[in-house]
């Protein structure tokens, strides 16, 4: 039943990981790499591991996973027993699904934007924040339209995978030169998450709420 | 329409600031922290710890203060230290002092404005504060004064004509029984943010429906 994880403290895609092993009380063991300034993740070595070279990596007994949302279904499908983190009913499942490659998507705008501005990429700033900026709207009209309804997680009466997926890059955006200011129901949302039993921060998301 | 310094402007929904929360809004510029306590009203300050020049919008809540989250430092509701976490036995002497902004709230929207004195026009009046629902905010990538023009050439469904109830706020009445309210709020040259609220029997049940009738006229506004 050991857990072996990839992981890189400053990345958004790990630390969804990190908090849904965390959420569901699992111990794992950690293998840092140094994704910067050595770039291990595109090393021979390890892309023996991840031919695509991207972290994070999950290992569970004899399986090998990589990208941060299948992990997360993985995670869910396999130790969480109550089923409301990966909900199985065809009125949560589909939507879950749907925000989950948004997150995978869309959203990662906003990871590129943060790693031209915190760690010197080269790419096209202005776009990369355009496009992170509409991801944004997007969700945030979403979760307006969930707060008119009474509610406050992306799909249905609890937090879901969908919610840890989205959360890193929407709370890290002003690492990538992106403000909150235009987004109230993103802030309200990620206070909410930020109460949840068993978060934690990472570097650049505030431990006090 | 240029924010003039002295005009009362709706900067956020009452609804949508959480107790116990510091959040970012922008007007004309400035960047702002409005916050409200565990209880009571919304407090509308410059975005700037005094001590390091932190954003307070990053701070959090305990009480009826507020808090910087770079080292602690802890305001009252009026602005005036009251704890520095590093010199625990100090009473901070009074000099330091968080700058703050008038703040009101009204018909379900908190208005500020950045001169703090009592020039200029008072609050829109429109009766009394009782049976106003929040719709929703938008924020819309463009200036104030097309969006405003948008907005008195906008059709919401079945509305009578948008008049100005302030240089800043418009009123739409859709059939007899449901007004809206619309404040306008320039963040700065190429952002505009409107802060919507309703009233009337139908206000809660239409609230959803106005909410995406509103986003519609944003993304029209942003296409023009």
């Amino acid at each position: 039943m050991a857990i072996r994880l990839y992981d890189y403290s400053l990345s958004g895609s790990c630390y969804k990981v990190r908090l849904m092993l965390g959420f569901l009380g699992l111990e794992y063991e950690r293998v840092q790499m140094n994704f910067y300034p050595g770039r291990q993740h595109r090393s021979p070595e390890f892309r023996e591991i991840n031919p695509l070279g991207q972290i994070p990596v999950l290992e569970e007994d004899g399986l090998r996973l990589r990208d941060a949302q299948a992990i997360l279904c993985h995670l869910a499908n396999s130790h969480d027993a109550s089923g409301e983190w990966l909900p199985r009913d065809a009125e949560r499942f589909g939507p879950v699904m749907m925000w989950l490659m948004f997150a995978g998507g869309e959203l990662m705008a906003a990871s590129a934007a943060r790693l031209h501005d915190a760690l010197g990429y080269e790419l096209d700033i202005e776009e990369a924040r355009r496009k992170a900026r509409a991801a944004f709207r997007v969700l945030d009209d979403h979760l307006t339209a969930r707060e008119i309804a009474g509610a406050r997680w992306i799909v249905g009466d609890t937090p879901t995978i969908a919610d840890v997926a989205c959360f890193p890059y929407v709370a890290l955006a002003g690492d990538g030169g992106l403000g909150h200011e235009e987004y109230p129901a993103l802030r309200n949302w990620m206070r909410d998450f930020r109460r949840l039993p068993r978060f934690r921060a990472m570097s650049g998301i505030p431990e006090f709420i | 329409m240029s924010v003039a310094r002295e005009l009362w402007t709706g900067v956020a929904l009452d609804d949508q600031i959480q107790a116990a929360s510091s959040n970012p809004v922008i007007l004309d510029g400035q960047a702002l922290a409005v916050w409200r306590g565990e209880e009571g009203p919304v407090r509308v300050w410059e975005d700037r710890c005094p001590h390091r020049g932190m954003r307070l919008s990053f701070g959090f809540v305990r009480g009826e203060t507020l808090r910087c989250i770079y080292h602690g430092w802890t305001y009252a509701t009026d602005g005036q230290c009251l704890a520095i976490p590093a010199h625990p036995t100090l009473a901070p002497p009074k000099t330091i002092c968080a700058s703050t902004y008038p703040s009101e709230t009204r018909y379900g929207i908190v208005w500020t404005k950045l001169d703090g004195g009592s020039n200029g026009a008072a609050l829109p009046d429109l009766g009394p504060d009782e049976g106003w629902e929040p719709v929703r905010s938008l924020f819309v990538h463009a200036a104030a004064s097309p969006v405003l023009e948008a907005l008195l050439n906008c059709d919401l469904g079945q509305q009578g004509p948008v008049h100005m109830v302030a240089e800043n706020a418009a009123e739409v009445e859709i059939g007899p029984e449901l007004r809206v309210l619309v404040a306008v709020h320039a963040m700065d040259d190429e952002r505009t943010a409107l802060h919507a609220v309703a009233r009337g029997p139908r206000a809660a049940s239409e609230r959803a429906g106005l909410a995406r009738r509103l986003e519609r006229l944003r993304d029209d506004i942003e296409r023009a």
